[in-house]
């Protein structure tokens, strides 16, 4: 087996492109849920990310208007605190990302001021790790466990759609 | 073997630097393996009119791109990637000329 990196992973890219998930009709599918989570955890953006092989592409969002995000809907993969539930399958919390050893010098801390983040990862009934249902603040805080329990019955809730529309096409 | 990387300038703070033919190469063979992403390639720049390897300016880079996303399946996530990538480049590289511009 070539693949070591679930990221670099042939079959997990097609699940993705079969999902059909980088399309423009994906946004209003999930927008909701961003914002749910959003709400949910007090915390200015939700975001349904789609970790590709070396970008985040941003399937669903709420947030402040006027981000550089708005435009480019996405960023590059090293940049991204979601890639690493792809890696793991499991939950990702940083309380306070200026003192996390991976993520202190990401430039979205050093530039662009995040400072917490929460994310699960949304795993197809193929069993692929698509991306995650996440949420970013500008102040450090803690999350608990119950706070990763909304985020993952929201996760579950994205892949419902996402896959109801596959079965639908 | 297509041609080596070349080295354009980073963007400061961020850290990037503007995608070019080799990093879309070296994405494909990351993902499909040497033979056949090289194969991606090839064929991704023969369907845009390009001849692999000579892929020189941002607009040849795009039309590359666009054909690799024709292929469908993995090819399209890769040339999701490295379109987010130049999207995200050109937009911090604005910002930045804007910021530096307001300074003076």
């Amino acid at each position: 087996m070539m693949v070591t990196d679930p990221l670099y992973d042939e079959a997990r890219l097609r699940e993705i492109i079969d999902l059909d998930l980088l399309a423009d009709d994906v946004e209003p599918l999930l927008a909701d849920i961003a914002a749910e989570a959003s709400e949910r955890l007090a915390l200015p953006v939700g975001m349904i990310s789609v970790v590709l092989d070396e970008a985040l592409h941003v399937a669903g969002f709420h947030g402040p208007d006027g981000l550089w995000l708005d435009e480019t809907r996405g960023h590059p993969v090293e940049w991204s605190f979601c890639a690493t539930s792809v890696r793991t399958r499991d939950a990702f919390v940083v309380e306070n990302a200026q003192t996390h050893p991976e993520h202190q010098s990401n430039p979205l801390v050093t530039q662009d001021g995040v400072r917490c983040y929460a994310g699960v990862p949304m795993i197809s009934s193929r069993g692929y790790v698509l991306g995650n249902l996440c949420v970013v603040g500008l102040e450090q805080r803690p999350f608990s466990e119950a706070d990763v329990t909304v985020l993952r019955d929201l996760a579950a809730e994205a892949v419902r759609r996402i896959e109801r529309r596959r079965a639908a096409d | 073997m297509l041609s080596p990387p070349a080295s354009p300038a980073r963007l400061p703070g961020y850290d990037l630097r503007e995608p070019v033919e080799a990093d879309a190469l070296t994405s494909l063979r990351r993902v499909f393996g040497p033979e056949r992403g090289e194969e991606r390639w090839t064929q991704a720049c023969a369907a845009a009119g390009l001849s692999a390897g000579h892929v020189r300016t941002r607009v040849q880079l795009v039309q590359a791109v666009q054909a690799l996303a024709g292929q469908g399946g993995p090819s399209a996530a890769v040339a999701r990637s490295v379109e987010i990538r130049m999207r995200t480049y050109a937009r911090l590289a604005a910002n930045a000329a804007a910021t530096a511009g307001g300074a003076r």
